[in-house]
């Protein structure tokens, strides 16, 4: 019972500070809000946009056909070509564009002709990953031209030929180019087709059905998607770390002391306070869930991210638990839990994806509880089930409860012991 | 009744209580009085259960605290040092939450918060965060939290420790309120004047070790002293001992530099036979003042240094 009012305490003492709480929580959703801002484009809804700045001297045919991928309905919203003239450098200076490409007078002449020459490409600095996505597109293309120019070589020459005459060419001239091009088209199809690789794109839990496909958010839904499930981990371990300290500012301001001279137990007030930090962090988890449901990640089935959301409570609970159980006095306790926190969140994958992660670390990823809620998270995001989750609330609810049950134990030695 | 018999505990190596036995009798305030060090805090810990003594035991109405901890802790209201509050709760949250640990709930619980803020002046404060409360205020809301359940034993541990004079009377007046209602109060404190105001016994406590326990004309009948000579002046305390020393009828209760006090006990030559001689020691003195005995002369009879060294 005396455990019951302590919990009813302190969840008293987070109402009575609403600045305090809602700054608990502010923080991870800030923290995601800015990551998805900052690698989600403008921040209007519109998601990543690669925009690229064409300056086309020539009026070639590659020219058109970038201009024409920008305007294909699956590059909407990610990417858009801009013709411009010379402005297009002041433009670049500007940073209105991830990239100019530039492509120079005599440009497609060169090309038939096989004589060398070049595709400029001028990228913003002030972006990393974008104008490398534009670079590597125009590598493949001047790639594809270079050979096409080498393997089409006699077709060229007449074409090229054709071009330095006075006169329109022969009919039977041109058919002979044609039946040539078609020639050389069957050849290629030997070579090409059927392709011995194929390239299968597939988004993950695309294969789970067409309805979490349907789902799948866009724009910086999509971002926080990706990020909000590592910074909601962040925002349950803090919140675990302020509750948990507060069994430290209990012993060290005569609290604790003070509370078994009524009839409470030491054990029901382990119990209290540890009813307290697992509610806290439950109830807190669930808020920025629903702060992301908000925003329109869309987290996957309910009852699966009910599961996630109780296991990661328990986890972070006992996690903190079992730091503070070992220190002694609450700086030490918030000097160790922000190092453990922090250092988890790093390895465990909160803040950068684990396959971006060097291999070597992928084990050590493994031995935290942040890496088994974040990817318990990021698998329903992608479509996956409870049935697919299983082993990560094992792991979570029973390393949490092995934490809880060390934690609680050390601290009840000392309310034993009398170090108070 | 409370007894407490031959408690011992030792931080270490060093031994904070040694072999503390005294009893606190049904509906008087025992005064447990020694210098900051001397074990009373420790002693009140273990008494109130919150410490477990290395030996000895605990009786309250003959139920163990460590063997009945939750039966004897209902009867028991404990009012710490330390002010032990969640500031960042109003005073009627902190007291609401303690009188729910005592099983109190409803109108009943809300009459006693009306009833116990009204007690200690802080009625009009009950919807304040503690946080804007000033020291004494805490420590009034701490007494209040100690009597909420309306104990049968009432445990205070230096409740006026550094806070105004007024607040101190306030809470003296409570404590003696509460004991005229048939409270048993154990109080303990290094303020000699609290306890020669407000219990009915004192046990001198020094260095983890009761050195006597009565009331204030036992405790001075058992010194032994009738009057006391206070000197000041402009002597070294080796000189004032040896030479007060050499005058009959009298003892060095204490003499360091520019300060001595002497005894002249009861049956002896007499305060005017011993004055003379004083005078005429050859010390050069600056004031010589009389005292009746008291628990400073007391406690420098038992332990060769005043209270507050």
């Amino acid at each position: 019972m005396a455990a019951f009012q302590i919990l009813r305490r302190d969840l008293l003492r987070y109402l009575r500070n609403p600045g305090r709480t809602a700054l608990l929580f502010a923080i991870p959703l800030m923290m995601a809000a800015i990551f998805a801002v900052v690698f989600g484009g403008h921040g209007d809804g519109d998601g990543i946009t690669i925009r690229v700045l064409l300056w086309d001297e020539d009026d070639s045919l590659l020219g058109r056909l970038l201009q024409g991928a920008g305007d294909r309905p699956e590059s909407e919203g990610r990417l858009e070509v801009v013709p411009v003239g010379p402005e297009g450098v002041e433009m670049m200076n500007r940073g209105d564009a991830s990239a100019l490409v530039h492509l120079p007078k005599g440009f497609t002449r060169a090309v038939i002709d096989g004589t060398p020459t070049a595709i400029e490409v001028v990228k913003n600095p002030a972006q990393r990953f974008l104008p490398l996505v534009v670079e590597e597109g125009v590598v493949l293309g001047a790639t594809v031209l270079s050979a096409g120019s080498r393997a089409l070589r006699p077709e060229l020459d007449v074409i090229s030929s054709f071009l330095d005459a006075d006169h329109r060419p022969e009919d039977a001239a041109v058919a002979s180019l044609s039946a040539s091009f078609n020639r050389r088209a069957k050849q290629f199809d030997l070579y090409l087709f059927p392709p011995v690789v194929r390239l299968e794109a597939v988004d993950v839990g695309a294969a789970k059905g067409e309805e979490a496909s349907a789902k799948k958010p866009q724009g910086i839904a999509a971002v926080l998607s990706v990020f909000l499930p590592g910074f909601a981990i962040l925002g349950v371990l803090f919140l675990a770390q302020s509750a948990t300290r507060d069994m430290l500012h209990d012993r060290e301001t005569g609290v604790v002391r003070q509370l078994l001279t009524a009839p409470v137990t030491p054990a029901s007030y382990l119990v209290g306070k540890c009813l307290s930090v697992l509610v806290v962090s439950a109830a807190g988890l669930g808020l920025l869930v629903a702060a992301g449901v908000a925003a329109g990640v869309a987290w996957g089935p309910p009852l699966a991210v009910a599961a996630v959301v109780v296991a990661a409570a328990v986890a972070a609970s006992g996690t903190l638990l079992l730091v503070m159980s070992v220190v002694g006095s609450e700086r030490q306790g918030d000097a160790l839990a922000t190092i453990v926190i922090m250092s988890w969140c790093m390895l465990g994958g909160a803040f950068v994806p684990l396959a971006q992660m060097p291999a070597f670390l992928h084990p050590i990823a493994r031995t935290t509880l942040v890496y088994w809620a974040t990817s318990a998270f990021s698998s329903l995001i992608a479509g996956g089930g409870i049935a697919d989750i299983l082993p990560n609330l094992a792991v979570l609810a029973g390393g949490g409860a092995l934490g809880i049950a060390i934690g609680a134990a050390v601290m009840g030695r000392r309310l034993a012991r009398g170090a108070l | 009744m409370i007894t407490v018999e031959r408690l011992r505990r030792s931080f270490g190596d060093l031994v904070a209580v040694d072999d503390v036995s005294f009893e606190v009798r049904d509906g008087e305030i025992l005064g447990l009085l020694g210098p900051n060090g001397a074990g009373k805090t420790t002693t009140l810990c273990m008494i109130s259960g919150v410490l477990k003594p290395d030996s000895g035991r605990v009786l309250v109405d003959g139920r163990d605290i460590w063997l009945e901890p939750t039966v004897v802790k209902r009867h028991l209201g404990v009012v710490p040092q330390e002010v032990a509050v969640y500031e960042d709760l109003t005073a009627r949250d902190n007291l609401s939450f303690w009188g729910s640990l005592y099983g109190l709930s409803g109108s009943e619980l809300k009459e006693r918060v009306d009833e116990g803020l009204s007690r200690v002046g802080l009625a009009d404060r009950a919807g304040d965060r503690v946080k804007s409360f000033s020291g004494g205020m805490k420590r009034r809301l701490n007494l209040c939290m100690g009597l909420l359940h309306r104990p049968r034993f009432l445990l205070l541990d230096e409740p006026t420790v550094g806070i105004d004079p007024q607040a101190r009377l306030n809470i003296l007046e409570v404590i003696r309120g509460v004991a005229a209602g048939g409270t048993t109060v154990l109080y303990t404190t290094h303020y000699m004047e609290e306890a020669q105001e407000l219990c009915d016994r004192i046990a001198i406590i020094d260095h983890g070790r009761i050195l006597t326990v009565g009331t204030l004309d036992e405790l001075t009948r058992l010194a032994g002293e009738a009057e006391v000579l206070r000197l000041t002046g402009g002597f070294a305390g080796g000189e004032a001992r040896d030479r007060l020393q050499a005058i009959a009828g009298v003892r060095v209760l204490q003499a360091g530099d520019g300060s001595a006090m002497l005894s002249v006990a009861a049956g002896g030559p007499g305060l005017l036979a011993v004055l003379p001689a004083v005078l005429a020691s050859g010390l050069a003195l600056d004031d010589v003042s009389i005292q009746r005995p008291n628990l400073q002369s007391v406690f420098i009879s038992l332990t060769g240094r005043e209270l507050r060294d």
